[in-house]
């Protein structure tokens, strides 16, 4: 909900620029960026518009698809977006994105191996990576006595109306398919059918449906489980000790964010001056004071704390069963579908 | 002749005149309709036709699809089902009905042609209230339709109600603290809607201020959980919807002729029979636009229920706008949303069908 402050907001400074753009051609020195809610802090953003005199205008929202909406509807000229990996496969496909001028980007050596040279995006055509993240259990200890290790535990009906989780249909489906023993991408109409009974009765549980701030929920003991970012969870764990981020053992989604220039945009040397400036060692580590997602960049986390690093949430250990998505084509429109006819019919 | 002639045209050309000076003066009002209701009902209109592709951008493809996801075969069966239990309830009262009249001629008067009109009163109340009963079970869009129509009928009960005294009474005050109560009821308007909802969390949350003090209080002993269900959701829209109840009411009462009341009383009416008789249907009209000002808003309002709902609570306003944000399936939001317009659009009519009759009556 925070993003329709955010929106709000943007969409009047951007009428307000929009209007003083055109008097003063000044176009080239903004940079229309659109991100994720509660992902980019605003010293990064102060820090670039200091030192290029670019202006950031930046506009969230809270899921893949919704990015997706409103980039092809096209009102606005993004110059930047932040899709996930599964996203960036599918705007790769698309033929939406503008290939990056390496010989702008020196920083790209700054990037964990493991993260530079993805398979969604190999070569590092289009994207630079922003942070990584898994999608996990935060519980709130001193309410919760159980041992939550899964998926199946946190929907066992116990916890009815405590639950605060992502509203994302991907996601959900995943979850489902995780305990079902099953393969997350390989997403059928057959396995969508499958996984509709049990999705339906833990769709029932939950009390607040939030991709925004879910920790929100929980801070203020309205919650007592949530299923949330591991970013949000790492927060949390920041602030109070009793919150514990559990892994679940089914399995769960790792997912990359990155920033790409979709083709649309309309001030493309801002854009790639921007994917510079963030993979700047110390402007990263600004990142994950902020945000403590699991970072990609290697140079900068040799400047992070020794607490932060132990974060188990921003850190998961080795052998943790993640997997990447893949982009899932037409499905995903079915994915949607089967999410929103349980969240709104219910 | 042509002096004949030039008399019959000259006025024709003054009145010519002036209508085009109208045309001038409505200009920015009809540019305004066409701008933003007429196009963009049309864009939806033609969308809500249309299919998606993978990423979500509108086909121009003709389908009834989407359409047909509002209505689940499921629903028919549901419909029948009512249709029997209001001609149940019809077949009760057509029986019954003669046997009251027959014990209470007094009541009723010359009742000979009334009774059918009741029973087919029966009949609708009887269908509506058995649909009511049976569209629980079935999930689907059309459910949380008609949830949200329950939502909004309620809050506007509601907002009657409470909103009917307050306005009677300010109506009634002296001039000067009358314009003082009308400055408390509006302001509320000078915060934003939105920050004023999220003030709410902060009353009705677990650790919030309602909580804490009925514990204070020793009323309950365990945290209320009221934000995020169906009762923070009808209290959101009450607190938001009551102005827009309060000033139409106003208005009316503010022009009631005080003394046709009087009268009233002098004629032997009690407080109750005056109220009912007299005040009442001489203030119908700002009742029913507060009806309507509060009421068509609250079917579509999505804020209030992410807000205060938790997004667990879904009304149809939720779901068109998930359609176009999230689901990213323009095409069966604009579905959504032209179903719903349609509704308003024969509610409306057949209101205003009725008004008409019973004026001509």
């Amino acid at each position: 909900m925070k993003t329709w402050f955010k929106s709000l907001a943007a969409v009047c400074t951007s009428v307000v620029l929009g209007f003083g753009a055109t008097v003063a051609r000044a176009q080239d020195k903004e940079l229309n960026l659109f991100a994720w809610s509660e992902y980019v802090p605003q010293s990064v953003i102060d820090g670039f518009t200091k030192e290029t005199g670019i202006k950031v205008n930046y506009e969230t929202y809270a899921s893949n698809e919704e990015m997706l909406a409103k980039l092809s509807a096209g009102a606005t000229p993004y110059d930047l977006v932040q899709p996930s990996e599964y996203t960036v496969e599918a705007l790769i496909k698309a033929d939406m994105l503008v290939p990056i001028d390496h010989s702008k980007i020196p920083n790209m050596v700054n990037i964990d191996p493991k993260f530079a040279n993805p398979a969604y995006d190999p070569g590092n055509k289009f994207t630079v990576p922003w942070m990584a993240g898994t999608v996990g259990i935060v519980i709130d200890t001193d309410k919760v006595k159980d041992d939550i290790k899964g998926f199946a535990d946190v929907f066992s009906g116990k916890y009815a109306r405590r639950i605060v989780a992502l509203d994302d249909g991907r996601e959900w489906l995943t979850w489902v398919l995780n305990v079902q023993g099953k393969d997350i991408n390989k997403i059928t109409p057959e396995v969508m059918e499958g996984a509709r009974p049990t999705l339906e009765k833990w769709i029932k549980q939950v009390k607040v449906f939030d991709s925004d701030s879910p920790n929100d929920k929980l801070l203020t003991g309205e919650c007592d489980i949530g299923v949330l970012w591991s970013g949000e969870a790492a927060k949390l764990y920041k602030e109070n000790k009793k919150y514990k981020y559990v892994l679940p053992v089914e399995g769960t989604h790792q997912f990359i964010d990155n920033l790409a220039i979709p083709k649309t945009a309309r001030n493309k040397g801002a854009a790639t001056a921007f994917m510079n400036y963030i993979l700047r060692p110390e402007v990263s580590v600004l990142i994950s004071e902020d945000f403590p997602y699991t970072n990609p960049n290697a140079a900068a986390r040799k400047l992070l704390t020794p607490e932060q690093l132990e974060n188990p949430a921003s850190y998961p250990p080795a052998d943790a069963k993640l997997e990447l998505f893949h982009d899932i084509g037409t499905l995903q429109a079915d994915v949607d579908k089967l999410y929103q006819d349980l969240r709104g019919g219910m | 002749m042509t002096q004949i002639l030039d008399s019959n045209d000259s006025p024709d050309i003054s009145r010519r005149n002036p209508r085009f000076g109208a045309w001038l003066l409505m200009a920015p009002m009809l540019l305004w309709l066409l701008l933003f209701v007429v196009a963009p009902t049309a864009i939806m209109l033609v969308y809500s036709f249309c299919t998606r592709d993978n990423i979500g951008q509108v086909q121009l493809n003709f389908t009834l699809e989407n359409y047909a996801r509002l209505f689940e075969k499921q629903y028919f069966a549901h419909f029948a089902y009512s249709l029997l239990g209001g001609l149940f309830t019809f077949g009760a009262a057509a029986l019954v009905l003669p046997f009251l009249r027959r014990y209470f001629p007094y009541r009723w008067g010359d009742a000979e042609f009334e009774w059918w009109r009741i029973a087919i009163l029966c009949f609708v109340v009887g269908t509506f209230l058995v649909f009511n009963n049976e569209v629980d079970d079935v999930p689907g869009y059309f459910k949380t339709l008609w949830v949200s129509m329950r939502y909004a009928f309620w809050s506007t009960m509601i907002c009657v109600v409470a909103g009917y005294p307050v306005a009677y009474f300010i109506g009634r005050a002296p001039e000067r603290t009358r314009n003082l109560l009308l400055m408390f009821v509006m302001i509320p308007f000078w915060t934003n809607f939105l920050i004023r909802t999220y003030a709410w969390i902060i009353i009705l949350s677990e650790n919030g201020l309602l909580s804490g003090a009925l514990q204070w209080m020793n009323v309950i002993s365990a945290p209320l959980p009221i934000l995020s269900t169906p009762t923070a959701v009808m209290i959101g829209l009450v607190y938001t919807y009551l102005p827009f109840m309060i000033l139409p009411i106003y208005g009316s009462v503010e022009k009631l002729d005080n003394s046709l009341v009087e009268a009233a009383f002098d004629l032997g009416a009690g407080p109750v029979r005056a109220f009912s008789n007299v005040i009442v249907p001489m203030t119908k009209p700002g009742i029913a636009a507060g009806f309507l000002l509060v009421f068509i808003p609250a079917v579509g309002m999505f804020a209030i229920t992410d807000v205060l709902g938790g997004k667990s609570q879904v009304l149809i306003g939720n779901v068109i706008e998930n359609q176009f944000r999230r689901a990213n399936n323009a095409p069966f939001g604009s579905a959504l949303g032209i179903a719903l317009l349609v509704l308003f659009v024969v509610t409306f009519w057949l209101a205003s069908n009725r008004g008409r009759k019973a004026a001509a009556e």
